[in-house]
């Protein structure tokens, strides 16, 4: 279950601060440490955690790295889970039927 | 920021031609005879059987061919054959738990089966405050592709 990766990075409450900082915009690690009760280099850590999660992602702008949300990285979250249950709805669908045509119970025949 | 909050819902339908109460019973204890194991699973291939624990506090449970057991979740609410909730961590811990609902709704001779998947963020209290300042990027990807997903 490959989202789980993604899930459990956010699943830290420090961790999803950070997250939540990038979403009015690219920041860099001083400007999220002078929001947060966290220090620096623990700012910097939750932000490899996130990009490696592939829902953080990071550019060099001068002398100073940027951080910003992937959107990229959370639309494949989304779109992962979204086709594990329509795999799983689909073979419940497919069991329903067979279950109705087997019908070892005389339950739900036609 | 309602609209936002409820764009990270994930809603899936599906109709089959059981009524509910045998639609119910197929989806929890009979999990295993349809759940794609190779596929949805911790284990994947040594996946052997997940088994559903009915009632509130029941477990959802993968066991492994080498004896492991994974737990999926726990039951929260328990009325058959109308509708039921459980947390949902597979391959992580409780503390990372999301939320399924399933409901069953009649549907002609069938059912409707609505299954609705919430938590992405465990966002919990401080949702409506980060929402309030969220901006057109976040907005694009949650409320446009991911809604155009979930409704494909």
């Amino acid at each position: 279950m490959a989202y789980a990766t993604a899930i459990t990075a956010l699943a830290d409450p420090t961790r999803r601060a950070v997250f939540e900082e990038l979403r009015s915009g690219p920041r860099a690690v001083g400007e999220i440490a002078a929001r947060l009760p966290v220090s620096r280099p623990a700012v910097s850590q939750h932000l490899r955690v996130l990009k490696d999660a592939g829902l953080v992602r990071d550019r060099a702008q001068g002398t100073r790295r940027l951080y910003s949300l992937n959107g990229d990285g959370l639309a494949e979250l989304r779109d992962y889970v979204n086709g594990f249950w329509d795999e799983a709805l689909a073979a419940y669908e497919r069991a329903a039927r067979s279950d109705t045509e087997g019908d070892d119970d005389g339950a739900g025949r036609e | 920021m309602e609209q936002v909050v409820s764009d990270l819902t994930l809603r899936k339908t599906v109709e089959v031609g059981a009524p509910p109460e045998r639609a119910f019973r197929l989806f929890t204890e009979g999990m295993d005879t349809w759940w794609p194991k190779e596929t949805h699973s911790v284990g994947e291939v040594r996946a052997e059987t997940v088994v559903f624990e009915p009632g509130v506090g029941g477990r959802i449970v993968e066991q492994t061919l080498d004896g492991e057991e994974h737990v999926w979740g726990t039951v929260t609410a328990w009325e058959p054959p109308r509708r039921l909730v459980m947390t949902w961590h597979p391959g992580r811990g409780p503390e990372t738990a999301q939320e399924v609902e399933v409901r069953f709704e009649p549907s002609g001779a069938g059912t409707r089966v609505e299954l609705v998947h919430t938590g992405w963020e465990r966002l919990g209290d401080r949702a409506a405050a980060v929402y309030d300042n969220y901006d057109g990027g976040w907005s694009y990807v949650v409320g446009g592709r991911f809604a155009a997903a979930a409704t494909a």
